[in-house]
C-alpha cells in the first residue's frame, strides 16, 4: 500500500465550492487489521455488521472507501474520530 | 468471556512485562512528539493542502495526544488482569491498535514490507504479531456482545 496521493486543483474557492459537501475517505494500509477496521466503522458510524464489512472490503480491495460525507465541520469531526482510532482517513471536497 | 458478560484480560507474566514496556515506550514517544515512528499515528487529514492541514493539526493535536495518553493509562491499569465492559474492550482495542501501529511503523522503517507480509525475524516481529492476535481476540469479544 502506498500513501494517498491527492492531486488538487488549486483554484480559489468560490461560494459554490463552500456549499459543496465534503467526503471522508479511509485508505488501505498494511498495518490495521481488517476486523479492527470493520469494528471501528460499526462503532463510530453505527453501521450494520454487513455494511461495515462491505466498506472495509472496499478499502482493502480498492484502496479506499468513502465512509461519510457532509459539511466541513462534520467531515472534520469524522476524520478526527477515525484518526483517534488509528485509521488512515482524509477528507476532500465532493466533486 | 466471563459469565457476567465482561471480557477477561489475563496475560502471562512475561506478556504483562512486555506490554508495560511498550506503554512506557509509547508514552515517551507521544510526549516527545514529531518522532518518525509516530508518522503512522498522524496521517494528514488534508493531503496536498498544507494550510488546511496546519489548521486541522492546530485544532485536534492536543486532544489527540490527551486521548492517546488516556488510552495508554486504561490499558496500563488492566495489564495485571481486568474484566472489561463494552467501553473497556473498545478502549483496549484502540490502545493496543495504537501500540501496534507504532510497532508496524518501526518494522517498515527497518525495511519490512508489511503489505507483502514480509516480516524479519526478531523481537519486533514477535511483538507485532502478538499484539495483532490480542486485537483479533478483542474484536471477536466486542462483536459477540
Amino acid at each position: 500500500m502506498t500513501a494517498p496521493l491527492i492531486v488538487e486543483d488549486r483554484e480559489t474557492e468560490s461560494v459554490d465550492d463552500l456549499s459543496r459537501p465534503w467526503k471522508v475517505i479511509v485508505w488501505d494500509d498494511p498495518i490495521n487489521l481488517m476486523s479492527y477496521v470493520a469494528f471501528v466503522f460499526r462503532k463510530l458510524f453505527g453501521f450494520s455488521e454487513e455494511k461495515a464489512h462491505r466498506l472495509m472490503m472496499q478499502v482493502h480491495t480498492e484502496g479506499r472507501a468513502v465512509v461519510s460525507s457532509g459539511p466541513k465541520e462534520k467531515a472534520e469531526m469524522d476524520v478526527f474520530r477515525l484518526h483517534e482510532h488509528g485509521l488512515w482517513a482524509t477528507m476532500e471536497h465532493d466533486s | 468471556m466471563a459469565g457476567d458478560g465482561g471480557v477477561v484480560v489475563s496475560l502471562q507474566e512475561r506478556e504483562q512485562e512486555v506490554l508495560a514496556d511498550l506503554i512506557v515506550d509509547l508514552r515517551q514517544l507521544l510526549m516527545a512528539d514529531s518522532h518518525d515512528t509516530l508518522r503512522r499515528l498522524n496521517p494528514p487529514a488534508h493531503p496536498g493542502d498544507e494550510e488546511a492541514e496546519a489548521a486541522y493539526r492546530a485544532m485536534v493535536g492536543d486532544e489527540l495526544l490527551r486521548g492517546r495518553l488516556d488510552l495508554l493509562d486504561v490499558v496500563d491499569e488492566g495489564i495485571g488482569g481486568a474484566v472489561l465492559d463494552e467501553a473497556g474492550v473498545a478502549a483496549w482495542l484502540q490502545g493496543l491498535n495504537m501500540i501496534r501501529l507504532v510497532l508496524g511503523e518501526r518494522l517498515e522503517l527497518d525495511g519490512a514490507d508489511l503489505a507483502a507480509h514480509e516480516l524479519p525475524d526478531g523481537p519486533a516481529t514477535v511483538l507485532y504479531e502478538w499484539t495483532g492476535e490480542l486485537l483479533e481476540f478483542l474484536v471477536r469479544a466486542a462483536s459477540s456482545r
